[in-house]
Formats: C-alpha cells, sequence, structure tokens
C-alpha cells in the first residue's frame, strides 16, 4: 500500500517526539550543559571548555577510560571466542542442544543486581564458595582477595560478565550455524576437512554475519559497563574497577556535578562513535574480503 | 546392524566391519562430547545452584559447605525477605512499567516502520537512519539530562516518567527490528484493503498489525527482558518506596543491611524468580529474539 505524505508524518509523528523529548533532546542539551557550570538542575552559566580540560588531567577518568578499554579488550575477545566454541559444540550434539542452550542462557536472564551481589558472594573470602572449592582442591596459596586487591577486581568483575553472556553470544553463533545450508557443510565433510582445518577455512567464513553481531553488541555493551562494579565495589579498590560509566554515575548523581557528569557522557559518547565507526570499517571490509 | 548378518560377498566382508568400527566410535565419541556439554553447563549454573542450597540454610553464619543440601530447608529467611521487598507490590510495580512501556512501544515503532517501509522516499531513509543511529546511544549519556526534562515535566517518580522513558530508549530497536519485518510482508494485501475502502488506521488494524504478531512477540519480550532487569532508570527516576520496581527492591533492600548469605540469597532467588519463569515458558521466542537478524 502507498502511504502518502502526510499521512506517513502522521504515522510516524508519535514515535519521533517520543524518541526527540526523551534521547535526542536530552542528547543535545547535555552537550549544550557540559560547557556550563550547572551544579544539580540549577545554573548554567556558560564556562567553555573548563570542564574538558580537567577532565582530561582528572587522574580518576584517566583510570576509568584505560580500564573501560582494557576491560572491553578482554571481554570482547573471551566472550567471542569461547562462545564459538560452545556454539560449534552445541552445533554439533543435537540430543542435548536445547537443554544446554537453555541453561547456559539462565544467567542472562538475571538482573545485574542478583548478579552482583550473588557473585559478592561467590567471591567472598569469608566462607565463599569459589574459594572453599580452591581449598578443597589444594590451591589455597593463590587465594587473593578477589574483589580486595587491585590486580584481579577488574578481571574478577570481567569472568562475570563473560559468565552472564556466553549463552547468549553463544545462541547467535548457533542460530547462524543452522541457518547455513546443510549441502555446505556436508560439502565440506566429503572433501575431508575437519577439525581446527574446517573450522579455519569454512566455517569461520560462512558464521560473518553472527561474528559482526556479536562483536558489535559486546563492544557496545563493554564500553558501558556499569552495574556491577556499581553494585560490587564502587570502583575500589584503588579506582582498579572504576569505569566510565560510573564516574559519569557517581559525578551527576551522587555528588550533583551535572555539568562535570555531562562532560564525561559526551566524552562516552565520543569513544562509542569512534570506536563503532572503526569497527564497522573493519568488520565491513571483512566481509567484502569473505564474500 | 546389517552389518552383523551373513555377508553375501568378499567385497562386503572386508569393508563392513571396518565401517561399523568407524561408525561406533563417532557414536561413542558423539556421546561422550554430549556428556561433557552437559557437564560444561552444570559447571555454568553452579553458582545459581549455590544461590539456591545456600538461600534455603538457616543461621547467621555462612554454612561450611556451600554445595550441601540443608537437612530440613528452612523457610523464614524468605518469609523475611519477601516481606522487606514488598515483594508483590513490587512484581506489581514492574508488571505494570514493562506491559505499559512494550504496549506504547509496540504501537508507536510498528506505524512508524509501517510508514517508512510503505512510503519511501528520502525524508523516511533520513527518519529511519536517526531512529537507528540511536542504538548506539549509551543511556549514560543522556542519563543526566533526561532526569532535567523529566524534572520540568513533573514526571519525576511517576510510572508515566518512566514508562516513556523506556519507550523512548526501545524506541530504535523496535523501529529497526519492525521495518525489517515488514520489508519481508508483500504491500499487496494492504492495497485490496484499500480498494475495498478501508481507511489507513482500519488498514494497519485489521491487516497489518495482526501481520505482525510474531515480531511483536518477540519485540514484547525483548522488552520484558530489558525493563525487569534495569536498575539505573529505576535509581535515577523512581524515589518513592510505594513505586519500587524489583530490581530496585533487591538492590534497597541488600543496601542498607548488613546481611549474612543466609538472608541475602532469598531476596535474590525472589528477585530473578518471575524472569526464570517468563524465560522457561517462552523460551523458544526469547531465543528467536536473540537470534534476530541472523537468518532463520
Amino acid at each position: 500500500m502507498q502511504i502518502r505524505g502526510r499521512s506517513a508524518m502522521a504515522l510516524i509523528a508519535p514515535a519521533a517526539l517520543l524518541f526527540t523529548a526523551f534521547v535526542l533532546y536530552p542528547l543535545v542539551r547535555g552537550i549544550q550543559l557540559s560547557f556550563t557550570d550547572a551544579i544539580g538542575p540549577n545554573g548554567g552559566a556558560f564556562v567553555g571548555l573548563t570542564h574538558y580540560v580537567h577532565a582530561v588531567s582528572d587522574p580518576t577518568v584517566r583510570r576509568a577510560l584505560t580500564n573501560t578499554l582494557a576491560y572491553t579488550v578482554v571481554v570482547v575477545v573471551v566472550q567471542n571466542a569461547l562462545a564459538l566454541l560452545v556454539a560449534f559444540w552445541l552445533f554439533r550434539q543435537e540430543r542435548v542442544r536445547d537443554v544446554v542452550r537453555a541453561g547456559l542462557l539462565l544467567p542472562a536472564m538475571m538482573a545485574f543486581v542478583a548478579v552482583g551481589y550473588l557473585w559478592s558472594y561467590v567471591y567472598s573470602p569469608l566462607g565463599g564458595p569459589l574459594n572453599v572449592v580452591m581449598d578443597a582442591l589444594g590451591l589455597h596459596r593463590f587465594e587473593p582477595v578477589w574483589l580486595g586487591d587491585p590486580h584481579t577486581a577488574l578481571w574478577a568483575i570481567a569472568a562475570i560478565y563473560v559468565w552472564m553472556f556466553l549463552g547468549y553470544t553463544a545462541t547467535i553463533y548457533l542460530a547462524n550455524y543452522m541457518a547455513i545450508s546443510p549441502s555446505l557443510l556436508e560439502a565440506a565433510n566429503l572433501d575431508g576437512a575437519s577439525g581446527w582445518r574446517r573450522f579455519r577455512h569454512i566455517d569461520w567464513h560462512l558464521l560473518a554475519p553472527s561474528f559482526t553481531i556479536n562483536i558489535t553488541l559486546s563492544v557496545i555493551g563493554s564500553l558501558r559497563v556499569f552495574d556491577l562494579p556499581f553494585i560490587m565495589t564502587q570502583g575500589a579498590p584503588e579506582d582498579s574497577t572504576q569505569t566510565l560509566s560510573l564516574v559519569i554515575y557517581n559525578n551527576s548523581f551522587a555528588n550533583y556535578q551535572f555539568a562535570y557528569g555531562t562532560t564525561l557522557a559526551v566524552g562516552l559518547l565520543v569513544l562509542t562513535v569512534v570506536v563503532g565507526v572503526i569497527q564497522a570499517t573493519l568488520l565491513r571490509r571483512r566481509e567484502a574480503d569473505l564474500a | 546392524m546389517t552389518t552383523l548378518t551373513a555377508p553375501a560377498t568378499q567385497q562386503q566382508t572386508s569393508t563392513a566391519p571396518r565401517r561399523t568400527v568407524r561408525r561406533t566410535r563417532r557414536r561413542l565419541g558423539n556421546g561422550v562430547a554430549s556428556v561433557l556439554l552437559v557437564l560444561f553447563a552444570a559447571l555454568v549454573l553452579t553458582p545459581i545452584y549455590v544461590l539456591v542450597v545456600v538461600s534455603l540454610h538457616h543461621g547467621q553464619s555462612a554454612p561450611d559447605n556451600p554445595f550441601a543440601f540443608p537437612t530440613a530447608p528452612d523457610w523464614q529467611n524468605y518469609r523475611t525477605a519477601f516481606v522487606n521487598m514488598h515483594y508483590l507490590r513490587s512484581v506489581g510495580n514492574t508488571l505494570l512499567i514493562t506491559l505499559a512501556t512494550a504496549a506504547l512501544t509496540v504501537l508507536t515503532a510498528s506505524l512508524a516502520a509501517w510508514a517508512i517501509v510503505r512510503h519511501t522516499r528520502r525524508w523516511t531513509r533520513t527518519v529511519y537512519q536517526v531512529f537507528v543511529s540511536g542504538l548506539t546511544i549509551p543511556i549514560f549519556v543522556v542519563l543526566t539530562p533526561l532526569y532535567e526534562v523529566m524534572q520540568k515535566l513533573h514526571l519525576l517518580d511517576s510510572y508515566g516518567g518512566i514508562v516513556l522513558a523506556y519507550a523512548a530508549t526501545t524506541t530504535p530497536f523496535a523501529v529497526f527490528f519492525f521495518a525489517g519485518f515488514l520489508r519481508t510482508v508483500p504491500a499487496e494485501l494492504e492495497e485490496a484493503a484499500a480498494v475495498d475502502g478501508a481507511g489507513l488506521l482500519r488498514t494497519f488494524a485489521q491487516i497489518v498489525f495482526p501481520l505482525l504478531k510474531p515480531a511483536t512477540a518477540t519485540l514484547a519480550i525483548f522488552v520484558v527482558m530489558q525493563v525487569w532487569n534495569d536498575l539505573i532508570l529505576p535509581l535515577v527516576l523512581l524515589s518513592s518506596d510505594s513505586k519500587q520496581t524489583v530490581t530496585l527492591a533487591v538492590y534497597a533492600t541488600i543496601g542498607t543491611h548488613t546481611l549474612s548469605p543466609e538472608q541475602l540469597l532469598p531476596t535474590l532467588v525472589l528477585g530473578v524468580l518471575p524472569l526464570f519463569a517468563v524465560f522457561l515458558s517462552l523460551q523458544r521466542y526469547v531465543v528467536a529474539g536473540i537470534a534476530v537478524g541472523v537468518g532463520k
């Protein structure tokens, strides 16, 4: 059915209004706020680039930035590598596939709040289950205070994210596997390709669409990591679990430094866009190479 | 089995047993792989197992063995958690917010997507791109000004405010999703209805919306998962206890007390239980929703 121009406008209007009022306007307003001295919802005299200059030399912000980037790289790589392996495994084990997939998806159905408190208990130095297991395995010497040691805290949290979303990522890879025409995979089998070689030369190429989706999703999700550090560590110890989103939240809503908070938010937006563009270019080039 | 009955020719006797051996070995290998896979899933689920087991313990200190079932499960901690979380009220609040968000998002986004797909001009393409670019905006980028907007509209600490915020932040995905779905639906049915004299909204209600049903189901589940697990928007936009969502109730209950594991974990179990129930009963749609965009 051809919809006329004026009707089209009327149909789009409600969604556009909603999106403009509560996403686009706040986005623009945030950029504007970052050039003022607003504290809480009050004030707002123009102060130019003061906050940006301050942000660049703020040690907590620098630490948050390096933490966020390191965390993103590790989570994206580990999560996707493991998920690919699991999906490959699930694809071949048809009998247990549905049950195992449901089990692996369960952690992703839990609220971050619940996951955060549960793992605080798991990692607890006072009778926490993880240390109970390590004691039983005779690994007592290798038990740090997982969330209290600046060398391990961020990675202890990263491990939880991987735990949560492994099944989610694997489900996307598996859906891709199952969409591949069986004759293609059969041909690969007849050619005698197997194991790592088959994966490297055949599956890897056919999985390009899900690879693009998963990398995009995990990068976007990791760059804005907030909930677990917020619930479990509040950035401690020694700022080792400080992330950009956490710093934004604490400046805006714990200290009511709205202007500084939005300045950092603009920084996060720029980072997200830059990483997004680089990633889209690389992934598109890769898909074109493979095609 | 056929290979076990007497082989007729020389040729078969030489190849058949070898093939059987290979097939048996492969079947055995598959069996082992299946068992390993199940064990791996069990390992992944161990923290959730521990959550349930320890939540049933009674006492003021952590049990020595967090993996052992208690001899007699103790429900007192559940009763306390249930009361402290104002459980029924929190579940009711979350349900209300979720349903209203899903309804608003589905309605506005499907109308917009329909117009974008069936009225292909340069401006509709631009509108589509603006919506889709919203997919990458982290909520933290708009959080502070959003608070200000809600304050100006007197929507802080109201169901309406948080529903509008959720609907707005879900709109990009919803438009993207519905538009993708509508592109695969031929326009003939709608044209036939138009020829019969049906107006725009009637055509939408009677022809288009019913066609969208599978997409709507998947999207609704997406909204449920998003809203049910989110902490940040309720934390910033809702302040009175009577409007608390489940996640906020978990956070508020635990955040203000020092709890032993036996007191802490029942709160978490109650917090995740509703969504686990939704997931286990609607698994097919959840999996379909996750795999959106990767073929069929």
